[in-house]
């Protein structure tokens, strides 16, 4: 059984304007919040062990009310730790995972593979658990494939 | 102890009696012969899983028959799809962003051939 969930993206464009959507300030800050937050790089340092420190900013109406209600601040201040970095190929960080009710936060692993095809750039996202004293609680991700399985079975 | 789904089903043991039990509703002595494990520790992850609402149990004559139930696994669907769309969201916004640079090129180098 996987721990792992994948999502896989195909993109008609040359591979360096993907490889800049992720390695550049202007190009993160252009996708990289959720709808109706606003990103902004504090810092970039790109290089094995180095950080990626943003600002996540509540924009949309409907989002800033939530964060006010959530007792909240509008801004949150975040960073990703880059662990690998091979230039049009492969980039991959840690992240803290701190999203899950009732659950201390812990390190989530990510791993971005970059494919060139004829057709453009196929996408592999992969999040993977780390072998931490959390991992553990990770590795139900990996119970995707099983649940549809469970449905099956369930449903019969 | 109330478990949450997730520490419930952290442990590889209950995991694989889940696993078993995939396939329907079965007694205790099946369940033992099918996964690598002695019939106490089965019975103890049984008990666990029970308490956490995993399994339900029906007894017929002296046999107690176990089967899973759906909701905690509609939890987890649900936790898992959650973590997925905020990504299908942001590669939404991914390619949108690929395509503004397409098309800012494109008009680029129409303005320098005309």
């Amino acid at each position: 059984m996987t721990k792992r969930i994948t999502i896989e993206r195909s993109f008609d464009a040359p591979i360096e304007d993907v490889w800049e959507l992720w390695t550049t300030k202007e190009g993160i800050e252009s996708w990289w919040g959720p709808e109706g937050f606003m990103v902004k790089v504090r810092k970039l340092d790109l290089r094995p062990g180095g950080d990626l420190e943003y600002a996540m900013i509540a924009t949309g109406a409907e989002q800033v009310e939530f964060m006010k209600k959530s007792g909240m601040p509008p801004t949150t201040e975040l960073r990703i730790r880059f662990t690998e970095i091979t230039t049009h190929r492969r980039l991959a960080y840690d992240q803290k995972a701190d999203f899950i009710p009732g659950t201390e936060p812990y390190d989530v692993a990510t791993t971005v593979d970059f494919h060139t095809t004829a057709a453009g750039v196929r996408m592999v996202l992969t999040f993977d658990a780390m072998h931490d004293e959390h991992w553990t609680k990770m590795a139900v991700m990996g119970w995707e494939s099983e649940l549809e399985k469970l449905r099956k079975a369930l449903q019969a | 102890m109330q478990m949450n789904v997730f520490e419930t089903l952290a442990d590889p043991m209950r995991r694989t009696i889940v696993e078993a039990l995939l396939g329907g509703e079965q007694a205790v002595g099946d369940i033992v012969d099918r996964v690598d494990i002695h019939q106490s520790g089965v019975s103890r992850h049984l008990r666990i899983l029970h308490e956490a609402g995993f399994v339900r149990v029906r007894p017929v004559g002296p046999r107690r028959l176990y089967s899973l139930r759906p909701e905690p696994f509609r939890e987890l669907d649900e936790w898992v799809s959650r973590y997925r769309s905020l990504w299908e969201a942001r590669l939404d916004r991914f390619a949108a962003e690929l395509n503004r640079r397409k098309k800012a090129r494109t008009l680029k180098g129409k303005e320098r051939r005309s």
